[in-house]
C-alpha cells in the first residue's frame, strides 16, 4: 500500500460541532466502508488494479473536496451540487458508504445542511474511507 | 460478433468509477476507452463505432439521455447500457426509452458488469446479424445491379455464394438481361478482383480468328501474323475469362476449349509449346445449353465443363419494379450526361414502362431512355415523350401521345444522322422504329394486342428493312446482339419451311 494511503484513523463517529442533520445521516450506518462492495472488489480483482483503484479514489477526493470547498466559498450551487455528485459517485464505487451519504446531501438543493459543516464532514469520511480501504488492500478477503 | 474482443466505450466523468469499470473488464479481453464528458463522448462513438456503451448519466456538459439521443439520430447501432446510481424505474424507463439494451446500477459487482456486457454484445450481433441478413433479402444493388426483385436476389445470392470458389461458371439469359455484367461480378466478388477480367465475344469473333483471340499467336503463325500476340486466355491470368456467346464457338474450336478447360494450359497458334495459366471461367449464351448439346451444335464434354454453377439471368419482364428503378437509374445518369433538367417520370409515364414487356431487356430499357432523354427537355419524362410501342402495349387507354413537342426545330433526322451519344451507345435515338404500317391517330387507335413473337418478328424484320438487311445495324437499331438476330431469322426460316 503506498504511503499516501497508509493515513492516521480517524474518528469514525462525528464530531458534536457536525451539523447534525450531518450526523443523523452518519448514524445510519455503522461501518465507513460497505464490506459487500469493497471487500467483493478487493475480492474480485489483483491487488495491483485494486491498489490502482484506491490511488484513484484518492486523487479524486482531493481534487474533489477541493471543488466542494471553493463552491461553498464561492457561493456555487450548481458547483457544490457536482462536486458532491462526483463525490459520491466515487465513494459508491469503491463502498465508501458514509462518504457517498454525506456528498448525497450536498447534491439535493432540498437539503438545508450547512455547506461549511458538510465538507468538513466530507473531508473526515475520506480520510477514514481511505484507512478502511487501505487496511483491506493489505488484506483482502478470499477471492469468490 | 465473439464475446470477447468487442470495443467497449466507457462513457464515466469520476476517475475512480471509470478506474473500477476498467479493472473489472480488464480479464475479458474487451478493448476499452474512455469518454469522459458528453461531447468526447459523441466524437469518440462516431469515430470508433464501439460495440457496447457504458453509459453514465450525470456528465459535466450534458446528459447521457441526450447523447443516446443524439448518437440514434446518427444511427449508431452500438448497444447502450446505461449505468446509473438510482436504481428507479423511472430511470430504467427512460433508459430503454431512449434505446438502451440493458442498465446496471452503481456500485456493481464484476458478475453483474460482466453478464450485462455480454448479453448486451450477444444481442448486438443478433441485430447486426438481422440487419445484414435484411439487406441482402432488400438490397437493390449490387456490384454494378440495380434490382431488388426475388428473381434478382436470387442472382446476387448464387454470384455470392461461387464468387470465392475456383468454379467455372455458366450464365444463361435473354440477350439484354446483363450477362456480361453477371460475369464481371463474379469477377469482382471473387479473390481474384485484383487480376484482369477479359471477356470475349464469341459470336462476334471471324471463327478464323476465334482460335487466335483466346490463345494468342506467335508470328508468322498466318498470313497478317506480323508479331506474336497474347490471346485472352493469358491476358486473364490469375483472374478471370469471360466467353460470351459461347453457343457460337465453333466444334473444333471447342475441342481446343475443353482441352484448355481440362488441363489448363494451350498451345497459341503457330507455337510449339504448351503455355499454363490460371484462369477462372465464366461462359454465357442466351440459348438453352442443353437443347445446343442434344442438336450437336454444343460437345457434351464441354459442357459438364463448363455448366458447373449455372446462373439464370431473369429477364425484365419478370423483374417487376426493378424497371423503374433501372429507368430512373438511367434517367439520371443521361440526364447528368447531356446536361438535362430531367428528374422523374409522369404517373402515367411510370405505368406505361411497367407494364410493357421489354423483350430486348435492360438494353432496350437503356436505348428508350436516352432516346428520351436525347430527343426531349423537361424536368418530368410525360407519356407523349415515351415511344408508340410502350404507349400501345402498356399504357392505359387514354395515354397514347397527344401531339410531343418537338425537341428540336428542323428536318426529322434519319437514324443515320443522329449524332452517338456515347461510347457504349450502339442504338441511335430511333431504336423504337415504327414497325407497323401508318398507325391511326392516337385518339381513335383500338387497343391492339397480338402475340408478342409477331410483333417481335415484325420488329427485327421493319429494322432489316430499314437498314438494308444489315444485321449488326439492326440489331443495334433494337438493342440486341446479331446473334439474337440470326437466331431468330434460323428459326423463323425452319417454321415457314414446315408451314
Amino acid at each position: 500500500m503506498s504511503a499516501a494511503l497508509k493515513l492516521d484513523r480517524q474518528p469514525s463517529q462525528p464530531q458534536p460541532w457536525v451539523d447534525p442533520r450531518i450526523a443523523k445521516c452518519e448514524t445510519w450506518i455503522v461501518s465507513v466502508i460497505d464490506p459487500e462492495i469493497a471487500g467483493q472488489l478487493a475480492a474480485d480483482l489483483p491487488r495491483e488494479d485494486f491498489v490502482r483503484i484506491l490511488r484513484t479514489f484518492e486523487a479524486d477526493l482531493g481534487r474533489l473536496a477541493q471543488q466542494l470547498e471553493a463552491a461553498v466559498a464561492n457561493g456555487d450551487q450548481e458547483g457544490y451540487r457536482r462536486a458532491g455528485h462526483s463525490l459520491a459517485g466515487a465513494a459508491a464505487a469503491v463502498g465508501a458508504t458514509r462518504l457517498e451519504r454525506v456528498a448525497r446531501i450536498a447534491m439535493d438543493h432540498h437539503n438545508p445542511a450547512d455547506p461549511r459543516a458538510l465538507s468538513v464532514s466530507v473531508r473526515q469520511e475520506a480520510a477514514a474511507a481511505l484507512v478502511e480501504l487501505a487496511a483491506l488492500a493489505d488484506n483482502p478477503p478470499i477471492s469468490r | 460478433m465473439a464475446a470477447a474482443g468487442a470495443r467497449i466505450l466507457l462513457v464515466e466523468d469520476t476517475p475512480t468509477q471509470a478506474e473500477v469499470a476498467r479493472a473489472l473488464l480488464r480479464d475479458l479481453g474487451h478493448e476499452i476507452r474512455l469518454a469522459e464528458s458528453g461531447a468526447a463522448a459523441l466524437a469518440q462513438a462516431l469515430e470508433w463505432r464501439p460495440d457496447a456503451i457504458l453509459m453514465d448519466i450525470e456528465l459535466p456538459d450534458f446528459s447521457g439521455f441526450e447523447v443516446m439521443r443524439r448518437l440514434r439520430t446518427e444511427g449508431l447501432e452500438s448497444a447502450i447500457i446505461v449505468v446509473t446510481a438510482h436504481g428507479s424505474v423511472n430511470h430504467a424507463v427512460e433508459a430503454m426509452r431512449e434505446g438502451a439494451v440493458d442498465f446496471i446500477v452503481k456500485p456493481y459487482a464484476k458478475a453483474r458488469l460482466t453478464v450485462t456486457l455480454a448479453n448486451a454484445l450477444e444481442k448486438r450481433a443478433l441485430v447486426s446479424e438481422l440487419a445484414e441478413v435484411k439487406a441482402q433479402l432488400s438490397r437493390d444493388r449490387f456490384l454494378g445491379f440495380i434490382g431488388g426483385s426475388p428473381a434478382m436476389q436470387a442472382v446476387y445470392r448464387t454470384i455470392e455464394s461461387v464468387a470465392a470458389s475456383r468454379a467455372n461458371v455458366f450464365i444463361t439469359g435473354e440477350s439484354g438481361t446483363g450477362k456480361e455484367l453477371a460475369a464481371e461480378a463474379v469477377h469482382k466478388a471473387s479473390p481474384r478482383r485484383q487480376k484482369p477480367f477479359i471477356a470475349l465475344n464469341c459470336g462476334a469473333i471471324p471463327r478464323d480468328l476465334l482460335e487466335s483471340e483466346i490463345f494468342g499467336h506467335v508470328k508468322g503463325a498466318f498470313t497478317g501474323a506480323t508479331d506474336n500476340r497474347l490471346g485472352a486466355a493469358r491476358m486473364a491470368d490469375g483472374g478471370t475469362l469471360f466467353l460470351d456467346e459461347i453457343g457460337e464457338m465453333p466444334l473444333d474450336m471447342q475441342v481446343k476449349l475443353l482441352r484448355f478447360v481440362q488441363t489448363g494450359s494451350f498451345q497459341p497458334v503457330g507455337g510449339s509449346k504448351a503455355e499454363r495459366v490460371d484462369v477462372r471461367l465464366v461462359s454465357a449464351t442466351n440459348r438453352d445449353p442443353w437443347v445446343e448439346v442434344e442438336a450437336g451444335r454444343f460437345r457434351e464434354d464441354l459442357y459438364y465443363r463448363l455448366y458447373v454453377v449455372p446462373v439464370e439471368m431473369p429477364p425484365l419482364r419478370e423483374r417487376g419494379a426493378d424497371v423503374l428503378l433501372i429507368a430512373r437509374h438511367f434517367l439520371a445518369s443521361f440526364a447528368r450526361e447531356e446536361r438535362k433538367a430531367f428528374r422523374a417520370y409522369a404517373p402515367d409515364a411510370e405505368r406505361a414502362l411497367t407494364a410493357y414487356p421489354w423483350p430486348g431487356n435492360v438494353r432496350q430499357l437503356q436505348n428508350v431512355i436516352r432516346n428520351i432523354v436525347v430527343l426531349h427537355e423537361g424536368a418530368r419524362v410525360e407519356p407523349a415523350m415515351l415511344p408508340p410501342m410502350l404507349l400501345r402495349l402498356g399504357a392505359p387507354r387514354g395515354l397514347e401521345p397527344e401531339a410531343p413537342p418537338p425537341a428540336r426545330v428542323g428536318p426529322p433526322r434519319t437514324p443515320e444522322s443522329v449524332p452517338r451519344i456515347g461510347p457504349e451507345s450502339v442504338a441511335p435515338p430511333t431504336a423504337w422504329i415504327e414497325p407497323a404500317p401508318t398507325p391511326a391517330p392516337a385518339e381513335t387507335a383500338p387497343q391492339v394486342f397480338e402475340k408478342l413473337a409477331v410483333v417481335e418478328r415484325r420488329y427485327i424484320m421493319t429494322a432489316l428493312d430499314h437498314t438494308a438487311q444489315d444485321i449488326p445495324r439492326a440489331a443495334a437499331l433494337l438493342g440486341i446482339n446479331p446473334s439474337t438476330i440470326y437466331r431468330k431469322l434460323q428459326g423463323w426460316k425452319a417454321e415457314d419451311e414446315r408451314g
